[in-house]
């Protein structure tokens, strides 16, 4: 059950972040996210393995805290689509799956002639859509 | 998305194709488009620098969106981190996506370490544009310029470019190369890469 999904840009600023569930705080997730940018930008400055995996956009688990796994993928803009997580025993297939629906639905709001780059994503459509996503996921 | 081609003319309706959702915007409705908004930038400004920078930015929001597209688009996951790899993206895949065709000739500059130029016989924008005397060397190929800038800039390599006219022998019309110039910071990287 994903519990929250968070798009950052390229300067690590906030551009949208949604939380799925009422009971957790909204703040220890917003936390939880903030603290996975410092490991995305570990993984893509000091990669373990040099070759084909250097540039890959999907980045896989970030890191696992204590009810909860991190997910990452990194677009060509260096924006970050970051996704937390509740299930423990989730398929590497459904997440990539996942972050294409989630990729698509971005460059959509993007290319909104009135998007301006760099502030906040105020579409309802991608809301909308992200929902819809989230929903049919696991 | 934009997406420029020449308009098919079908003598019977019945046999044009239909969409496979390939993007083609008739040519003529471009070059009005374009036309208008030359025209319009033009009355709001007073000089050439401010109107070419005028184009430049309008470019550079269509490279921006262009990149994501594009990066979305391609099924290979791969991110661009290499000098010559971000500039075959521009030159084929970008090209490709905006004109319907790669750009004529990628080359890299003999005087500076940092300058790569992309060269076209006729860039699409231009095809309906004559630019007057008075005008100078100004070239509506800078809305180009911008989107490649745009594209350059949102990868991760900040980059000045412009649009010059080049004249050939046996041509009329001289041919228009988009020059690159990169920041200090990219030559940097790439030498540390390797």
């Amino acid at each position: 059950m994903i519990v929250c999904v968070a798009v950052v840009g390229h300067q690590n600023n906030p551009l949208y972040i949604q939380s799925f569930t009422e009971a957790d705080d909204a703040l220890k997730l917003h936390h939880i996210v903030h603290c996975s940018l410092d490991v995305v930008d570990e993984r893509v400055n000091n990669p373990k393995r040099s070759g084909p995996t250097l540039n890959e956009t999907y980045l896989g688990v970030l890191y696992p805290t204590e009810n909860y796994k991190v997910y990452g993928y990194l677009t060509n803009t260096k924006v970050k689509l970051i996704m937390v997580t509740t299930d423990l025993d989730v398929r590497d297939a459904d997440v990539r799956n996942f972050y294409r629906g989630f990729h698509a639905a971005y460059v959509n709001a993007v290319s909104n002639p009135f998007h301006v780059p760099g502030k906040k994503i105020t579409s309802k459509t991608f809301a909308e859509k992200v929902s819809t996503i989230v929903k049919s996921f696991g | 998305m934009i997406g420029v081609g020449k308009i098919k003319q079908y003598s019977n309706v019945l046999d044009k194709p239909l969409g496979k959702g390939k993007q083609e915007v008739s040519l003529s409705a471009f070059a009005f488009l374009f036309s208008e908004l030359v025209q319009y930038n033009q009355t709001q400004v007073d000089n050439i620098a401010e109107l070419e920078r005028r184009l430049e930015d309008a470019g550079y929001a269509v490279g921006a969106r262009v990149l994501e597209l594009l990066c979305h688009r391609e099924k290979g996951n791969r991110r661009e981190t290499r000098l010559l790899g971000i500039l075959s993206f521009i030159h084929s895949t970008v090209w490709k996506v905006l004109f319907g065709k790669v750009a004529d000739s990628l080359e890299k500059g003999t005087e500076h370490e940092d300058e790569y130029m992309i060269s076209e016989k006729e860039l699409l924008v231009n095809r309906f544009i004559s630019i007057p005397k008075d005008m100078g060397a100004f070239n509506c190929g800078a809305f180009v310029a911008g989107v490649v800038r745009g594209v350059l800039d949102n990868a991760g390599f900040p980059a000045v470019v412009t649009a010059h006219f080049v004249p050939v022998d046996g041509q009329q019309r001289p041919r228009t190369t988009i020059l690159i110039k990169f920041a200090e910071e990219v030559l940097q990287r790439e030498a540390r890469l390797g």
